[in-house]
């Protein structure tokens, strides 16, 4: 039998387990996703409407399209059609959220990069702008670019946006994106170490070591049952996620990339909640070790609000996270709609990385900890 | 092939600055049932994990059918079965489903398993429970279950760790016989640790009573039971002044007295009812007043007065189990 078949006996235990109390795990599984999407998804449900000037210094057959194409969805509208100069002055006031500018020239190809003023006072406001824009300025072939005003007075900031979004981008894509990577991570830790844990304290942990299995099966188990149970998670908050209005820009590709970072994100923090786990006794402590790291590590990863908000000092514990890359991918894949290979391949690595000096942890733990029952 | 089913060779286990057991040496034979007898903290359950290699011992070595637990683990695991003092089976899950789980855990080979469950759950009389979960079980019915769980990989040697610990006489005796007819019938060698005299006496060819870590007596329940003169035990309570007195009154009427804390108390001998009459004259006489007054068969705890001199003492260095601290004994 070995290792492969022990565990596969261990798994098969806690998914017997699993079906038992099916419906108490699928409600635990709704409870988390739901109370997050709805309440942080409409906290910045996408606005709508969103007052934009206009300058426009082309006046070919092209440039009316781009602008017909920015007011599809509702998503801006735009109040003015001015100079620069006045729309300036309108961005200045507070008037608008932004200032587009077609380049003269836009519709005969001479210049087709649109430029975008945006002020960063209204984030929400300023962000559904740039991408509504960016993804008209995409559908027309153009490029834009989100620019300062050189010098610019208070209130005016450039913003070099991270992400181009999508044309259907919205808070909601955004906030459910880091979602499903924190209830990934949050399913894997409070599933794999709990149950570890409870084996231990209900002695059924000790009843295993007198079997002849090979030890490490006993973690393999609980990793891959953690693993398991985060998908779920994830799907369930990506599901009521979809039903409330998020998209996945990169279709269904996307999803199979989805699961692909879900499991990721499952199998590091399932391998570092044992990692965690073999050392305590009790469960209450186990309990509050993992509430006191999953949640803060979801804030850091940016799955609120964008890392570059947080206060600088914090900034470094975000690039040492694996879980900001993982959430990073999942809003390339559902925001920007492509995932490029290059950012997969890091991504990928970085949480096997991850997975794995965890997986060594665990290892070397519980190893200590099986001799000393 | 050593004619032992268990050898224990200067076995010591030490933490921090707690030796749980002492250089310990004991051999079970092979096709025996041995009792290996100690209260609370007297090392039992430390033996017991080093048996079945859950801890490692700071010296000397187990081996279980001449098979090294801890240079061979696995194989030596294969040999032994173990029904713990926790009741180990899953309530989530049906009394099928336990053994499935253990029989693949022990490799027993998918075509045989069936027949292995089938057969445990006949032995354990749970063939009409197959199907519910363990969780809905009475402690016999758990007890039963995990025994039968225990016995699935035809192991030679059976451990038991307090087995009857917290049941009622039904299933007390019906764990009894079970053990009677597995020993018998298949030839399986069993170690049991208990705290009840009356439990190895009925079931147990050895016993070995154990503190402090350390072997302080060994042989056959009439052996031991010579060795105390298995006769009731008369104890009287009362307040710690008047003790003194009231052992003075004991060794008038011919009895030969102990006094511990806050009692003081003797083997009652062949006509103990009629020194109870005598002492109570006494006592009325001299207007001692006592608390209480009682006979009652030896315990363990009896064994051990006579062995050791000590009141038994509660939990040291025990390995405190999740239900450790509801247990209680009996007397």
């Amino acid at each position: 039998m070995g290792l492969i078949g022990d565990t596969t006996t261990l798994v098969l235990r806690e998914l017997l387990i699993f079906k038992k109390n099916l419906r108490v795990n699928l409600i635990r599984s709704l409870i988390f996703p739901i109370i997050f999407v709805l309440l942080l998804g409409s906290f910045g449900s996408s606005p709508k409407n969103i007052p934009v000037a206009l300058v426009n210094y082309d006046n070919g057959a092209i440039a009316l399209n781009f602008i017909n194409t920015i007011q599809l969805g509702n998503g801006v509208k735009i109040v003015s059609q001015t100079t620069q100069q006045a729309a300036m002055v309108l961005l200045s006031e507070g008037k608008v959220a932004a200032v587009v500018v077609i380049p003269n020239g836009f519709s005969s190809g001479v210049e087709r990069t649109v430029h975008v003023y945006l002020d960063n006072s209204q984030p929400q406001s300023a962000s559904v702008a740039s991408a509504t824009v960016n993804a008209a300025a995409a559908k027309m072939g153009a490029t834009s670019s989100s620019a300062s005003l050189p010098g610019g007075s208070r209130g005016l900031v450039s913003v070099v946006s991270n992400y181009v979004y999508g044309a259907s981008s919205n808070y909601l894509s955004f906030v459910v994106g880091g979602i499903l990577v924190m209830v990934a991570s949050f399913g894997a830790v409070f599933t794999s170490g709990f149950t570890l844990l409870s084996d231990r304290e209900l002695g059924n942990l000790k009843a295993f070591l007198t079997t002849p299995i090979n030890k490490f099966s006993i973690l393999l188990s609980k990793i891959a049952y953690g693993t398991f149970q985060s998908i779920l998670s994830a799907y369930i908050g990506l599901a009521i996620g979809l039903l409330y209005g998020a998209t996945i820009a990169a279709g269904v590709v996307g999803f199979l990339e989805l699961i692909w970072i879900v499991f990721l994100v499952g199998l590091g923090f399932s391998a570092l909640a044992i990692a965690l786990a073999a050392r305590m006794k009790q469960l209450q402590t186990y309990a509050l070790v993992a509430q006191t790291l999953t949640l803060p590590l979801s804030f850091l990863a940016g799955a609120f609000v964008p890392v570059n908000l947080l206060p600088s000092f914090l900034l470094p514990v975000a690039t040492v996270n694996p879980l900001y890359y993982a959430i990073n991918a999942v809003r390339d894949i559902m925001i920007k709609g492509f995932l490029p290979i290059n950012t997969l391949l890091t991504t990928s690595l970085i949480l096997l990385t991850f997975t794995g000096i965890m997986m060594f942890l665990a290892y070397i733990f519980f190893k200590n900890t099986s001799n000393n029952l | 092939m050593s004619d032992y089913a268990i050898e224990i060779e200067d076995l010591v286990k030490q933490f921090d600055k707690l030796v749980a057991v002492n250089n310990l040496n004991l051999n079970i034979k092979r096709g025996e049932i041995f009792g290996l007898l100690g209260p609370n903290g007297a090392g039992k359950s430390t033996t017991i994990s080093m048996i079945l290699g859950l801890l490692q011992p700071t010296s000397g070595r187990v081996l279980v059918n001449g098979v090294d637990m801890k240079r061979y683990p696995e194989k030596a695991r294969n040999e032994i079965g173990i029904v713990t003092q926790e009741t180990v089976v899953e309530s989530e899950l049906t009394a099928e489903q336990n053994l499935m789980i253990f029989g693949r855990l022990y490799h027993i080979p998918p075509s045989e398993l069936k027949k292995d469950i089938d057969f445990a759950l006949e032995l354990s009389d749970l063939t009409n429970f197959r199907h519910a979960y363990a969780g809905t079980f009475s402690g016999g019915m758990k007890r039963r279950l995990e025994t039968a769980k225990s016995l699935m990989h035809a192991p030679k040697v059976l451990l038991l760790d307090e087995p009857t610990t917290g049941l009622d006489i039904q299933n007390r005796t019906k764990i009894w016989n079970l053990l009677r007819q597995i020993n018998k019938e298949q030839n399986i060698t069993i170690l049991l640790t208990t705290q009840y005299l009356e439990e190895s006496d009925q079931l147990c060819d050895r016993i070995g009573i154990i503190d402090h870590g350390k072997l302080i007596a060994l042989g056959t329940p009439s052996e031991l039971r010579q060795k105390i003169g298995m006769s009731n035990i008369i104890e009287i309570s009362a307040e710690k002044e008047s003790l003194q007195k009231i052992a003075t009154i004991f060794r008038k009427v011919g009895l030969d007295p102990q006094v511990l804390n806050n009692k003081v108390l003797a083997p009652g001998g062949n006509n103990a009812t009629e020194k109870i009459e005598r002492l109570l004259k006494e006592l009325s006489n001299s207007k001692i007043k006592i608390q209480n007054i009682s006979m009652h068969e030896p315990t363990i705890d009896d064994v051990f007065l006579k062995l050791t001199g000590s009141e038994v003492r509660d939990t040291t260095g025990e390995f405190t189990s999740a239900r450790g601290g509801m247990l209680v004994r009996r007397r």
